[in-house]
């Protein structure tokens, strides 16, 4: 640096860009893999001829979109998007004050980790593995049978063929969701819980309350601003699918379709089974600009709602 | 693993038990009740799968899953480790997760880095244009067509690394670390004349072990997990990333003609899948208790200060 008054802006400016050269490989990479794909998203308005490559193919205006609205499936894959989506957001936030507010009573400091430990691996666990686990509990080797059908049956209850039922799999998925998430949640929950000032319950305490009524009356309205965030920016991705859970589990399974079906797993297949580059960008592109205006008014009320947890 | 839970949960409770003796008030039994059952929920499934890993392929087709493995066998794990095709996707998984987790949090780092300086005219921009993608993403079918037919990197392990190497999310977690240092700390360093790449690579480093251990979990993590992007560019058995390979024997019961050594037996196709699913979990399994409360650290962190 020189030390030079009149040089000293310039000197700056020449040690910011210096120090910008340990950016340059991410933003390479956002570039490529970020930027360049949303260019790429031209191809949803044209007849996408492989060998012509992106650019060169014709134009075909909205043909692409015509089709996939017009194809019937557009109707059931948005609205088993939408309904798992909220069916998800409501059992892990439900799942994770409940978890964090129960957390927060044990007292044993040792067993307390223990727990928080143990409610937080499933988060880790490839869907792969997830889907391994579900065929265990849901069915045997044979196609039939399964931990949940034997459990049944020892009631004198009748077995039920989980994998050609799709009116369960709403419920199978979210139970799985609440799984996998429930610990996340607690532990985001469990952080608010401890922010909480220790003089409000010591107010509780002197007036008598039992632990129960200062965690429904204390805590659980104190967790109110963060649930809030959780929930407008879970509203935000509503548009989005949670792809890997649901192909692992439900892959290629045909007959669970009609209520598993989501966008992503959609376009997946489409892309992959039937090559359709067009209609497949075409609902991505769809997918993309619905999911941005939500993320981004979601963001706008999560702004105004709180301004020291704001994201942005 | 279970067995060390519930002695020192055992202890725990006998411990708490004493000193609350005076006042065992319902609402807190029911609590201890209550996340005793989730952990319960949280592990079963897990010994299940070990425990079916163990038995015996004919047991298991004629009386089902169990906890206990009887007859006990280990012809699945023979299987594994003799086979080549498993040990080749252990191999492709351990290139994955280690050059993809080095790779991103050196990104991920030095973008961070120039964020979290508030450079004029540079950190601005640079958060804005790390946050864009965020937002908005130009979805499956621009991806495929870049990876497959501009940069041509199907059956690359790059492939799987490159598409995830820098997440925004983690960038903010990291630009918000970062610029928790105390800044009198960087300025004794300029005193005695350290450049500013001297001092990123020799104090800004070091003193946020912490939270690269963090990031770098979270990245490891998910390499180790990934299976999607394998899915979309890989369609050579052998260059198969762990993942990949078990969800393969998911969707694709004749996996036969993958394990070369069993060829004229029938494979004991579910005990197979079992146990392929310990040894993928198994890294994770062993790492969690050391690194567990870094992920709780780095959760925490982006809540709280996205």
């Amino acid at each position: 640096m020189t030390d030079l008054p009149a040089g000293r802006r310039r000197a700056m400016l020449r040690t910011s860009l210096w120090l910008s050269l340990l950016a340059l490989p991410a933003v390479a990479f956002f570039l490529v893999f970020s930027y360049a794909p949303m260019a790429g998203l031209v191809v949803a308005f044209k007849e996408f001829d492989i060998s012509r490559g992106i650019f060169g193919s014709p134009w075909n205006g909205l043909d692409n979109f015509r089709y996939f609205f017009s194809s019937g499936d557009a109707q059931r894959i948005l609205v088993n998007t939408l309904l798992l989506n909220v069916l998800f957001l409501a059992a892990t936030l439900a799942a994770g004050v409940t978890l964090a507010i129960m957390l927060n009573e044990l007292r044993g400091r040792y067993f307390k980790r223990v727990a928080q430990s143990t409610i937080f691996f499933p988060y880790f666990v490839s869907p792969v593995v997830i889907a391994i686990m579900l065929q265990v509990l849901l069915s045997g080797p044979a196609g039939s049978g399964g931990a949940v059908n034997d459990a049944l049956s020892g009631f004198g209850l009748p077995t039920v063929s989980w994998y050609t039922e799709p009116g369960p799999w709403p419920w199978i998925l979210t139970v799985v969701k609440v799984w996998q998430m429930g610990g996340y949640m607690s532990v985001i929950f469990l952080a608010a819980i401890t922010s909480i000032p220790e003089d409000v319950y010591e107010a509780g305490q002197i007036d008598g309350a039992s632990r129960a009524q200062m965690a429904l009356r204390i805590t659980l309205p104190l967790l109110k601003p963060t649930a809030a965030v959780l929930l407008v920016l879970g509203v935000g991705r509503i548009f989005y699918g949670d792809f890997g859970t649901i192909y692992a589990i439900i892959g290629d399974n045909g007959t669970l379709f009609p209520t598993t079906d989501v966008i992503d797993t959609y376009v997946f297949r489409s892309l992959r089974q039937i090559g359709d580059f067009g209609t497949t960008a075409a609902i991505g592109l769809f997918q993309s600009v619905v999911g941005f205006v939500l993320v981004a008014t979601a963001l706008l009320i999560q702004r105004r709602y709180s301004k020291e947890t704001s994201l942005l | 693993m279970t067995t060390a839970l519930t002695s020192s949960l055992a202890k725990t409770t006998a411990r708490t038990a004493t000193r609350r003796r005076r006042r065992p008030e319902a609402f807190t039994v029911v609590s201890v009740i209550g996340v005793t059952c989730f952990m319960l929920i949280c592990l079963v499934p897990f010994w299940m799968i070990v425990s079916g890993s163990f038995t015996d392929e004919q047991t298991l087709a004629t009386s089902g899953y169990s906890l206990i493995p009887r007859p006990f066998s280990t012809t699945s794990y023979e299987l594994i480790f003799t086979g080549p095709t498993v040990l080749s996707a252990y191999t492709a998984s351990i290139f994955i997760t280690v050059v993809g987790t080095a790779m991103a949090l050196a990104f991920t780092s030095g973008l961070s880095w120039v964020i979290a300086r508030r450079l004029p005219y540079v950190s601005r921009p640079l958060a804005v244009f790390a946050y864009i993608p965020m937002l908005f993403t130009g979805g499956l079918v621009p991806l495929y067509l870049l990876v497959t037919q501009y940069l041509k990197l199907q059956n690359s392990y790059f492939a799987v690394i490159l598409p995830l190497l820098v997440a925004p999310f983690l960038v903010f977690i990291q630009v918000s670390a970062f610029r928790q240092l105390p800044e009198e700390i960087l300025d004794s360093a300029r005193v005695d004349g350290a450049g500013e790449m001297q001092i990123f690579f020799r104090i800004g480093l070091p003193l946020s072990k912490p939270i690269l251990a963090v990031i770098g979990l979270f990245y490891a993590v998910h390499y180790w997990n990934e299976w999607f992007t394998a899915l979309l560019f890989m369609s050579d058995v052998h260059k198969y990333p762990l993942p990949l390979l078990l969800q393969n024997l998911i969707s694709n019961v004749s996996f036969s003609q993958m394990l070369p050594t069993a060829a004229e037996q029938s494979t004991p196709v579910y005990q197979l899948r079992l146990a392929l699913t310990v040894v993928t979990i198994g890294p994770i399994l062993l790492a969690y208790p050391f690194a567990q409360r870094y992920f709780v650290k780095g959760i925490t962190l982006g809540a709280t200060k996205g």
